[in-house]
């Protein structure tokens, strides 16, 4: 007898299904539903990824628009929010290139001797910005010190639960590479919050 | 105790948060927590700082979804407006295409008499009727690349003000 996991793969495949059907129709009346489904997700993932919440409320509209102009590349084999992402994160690397003709990668990964971070350093921490709750001043602080290229890895994993499999597809590199960042991310998040938290 | 009975459990620890482990080796790990304040104390920190992730808000600007929902109509409507232009132009170029091939041969043929009436070179004739074979084509590709340069201007403004 098919089990629970397997009836809920099979509703989310159904609801991939549906939602590259209406993509391809470019249904609005989808698109709005979509628009409101996965905008805190979305903007959440933006603003760790740019560093900024004004450039991430610029890449969420577009993004949309790019999700209405090619939702027909979109076959529903996989979930919806993992092609959103690669989409968001396509754009803002197309952004980075076009502003210091460097890849996302290459600039914010610390193991390849490029330890710069996608936020501007002279600008406010995004976290600053978007982190309102004063209780939650002690965290803000203490994510600020977390590379983004793990901020990045830790907020798909930990937060959106994306497989890593499924990362692996957002971010364009092999499954190992996720695994080498998700454990990094991790030893650096605990020192980062353990620090920050208790200082 | 041994310093890779701690290394292992550090690293099952974490093993544990990002892909899982196995039911033996969490047993395990779980035996030896119960024995290690310095494992026990990092699994709590670990756990700890995840919560504190998953937990992080992060407010959203008022009217983010109603003003994208209003942009992405917009685009939308400007999508179909402009379906039934394509659609039109990929028709014009397909009968063009069609008309050349079923009259190449006595295109091909007048080209070559004129070419006798006139005097010119076989190889200027042969370069003419080669131009007007292609000039469909051509042109179909100067309004695909007019189309795509004017799309790259309209995503311009992501480029602009950073």
């Amino acid at each position: 007898m098919p089990g629970p996991t397997f009836f809920f793969s099979t509703l989310m495949g159904d609801e991939a299904k549906s939602i590259a059907r209406g993509l391809q129709r470019r249904d609005p009346d989808l698109l709005d539903r979509l628009i409101e489904q996965y905008q805190y997700r979305l903007f959440r993932y933006l603003v760790y990824v740019t560093g900024s919440r004004e450039r991430a409320e610029d890449f969420f509209q577009e993004t949309w628009i790019r999700v209405l102009e090619r939702g027909h590349q979109y076959d529903g084999k996989s979930k919806f929010e993992a092609w959103l992402f690669a989409i968001a994160r396509h754009l803002v690397i197309d952004w980075q290139r076009s502003k210091k003709a460097q890849s996302l990668d290459t600039l914010t990964d610390p193991e390849q001797d490029h330890p710069l971070q996608l936020a501007n350093e002279n600008e406010p921490s995004p976290l600053h910005q978007v982190l309102r709750h004063e209780t939650e001043e002690n965290v803000q602080a203490s994510l600020q010190k977390i590379p983004a290229i793990y901020r990045e890895v830790l907020v798909l994993r930990f937060q959106e639960e994306l497989q890593i499999d499924e990362m692996a597809g957002v971010l364009s590199v092999p499954i190992s590479t996720v695994k080498s960042r998700l454990y990094r991310g991790l030893e650096v998040l605990r020192g980062a919050l353990q620090g920050g938290v208790a200082s | 105790m041994n310093e890779n009975i701690h290394e292992r459990a550090l690293q099952l620890i974490a093993q544990g948060r990002v892909e899982g482990i196995p039911e033996a080796d969490r047993n395990w790990l779980r035996a030896h927590m119960e024995e290690c304040e310095f494992c026990a104390e990092h699994a709590r920190q670990t756990d700890s700082s995840l919560r504190l992730l998953r937990t992080a808000a992060i407010a959203l600007p008022d009217g983010l979804a109603s003003r994208t929902q209003f942009r992405v109509r917009l685009r939308a409507q400007e999508l179909r407006e402009r379906e039934p232009k394509r659609r039109a132009l990929w028709l014009a170029c397909a009968v063009s295409w069609v008309f050349g091939v079923a009259s190449a041969p006595y295109v091909w043929s007048l080209f070559q008499w004129l070419g006798q009436r006139t005097g010119v070179p076989k190889l200027v004739w042969e370069v003419g009727f080669g131009l007007w074979w292609s000039i469909p084509a051509l042109f179909a590709v100067a309004v695909l690349l007019m189309e795509s340069s004017r799309k790259g201007e309209q995503t311009d403004w992501i480029n602009q003000g950073s």
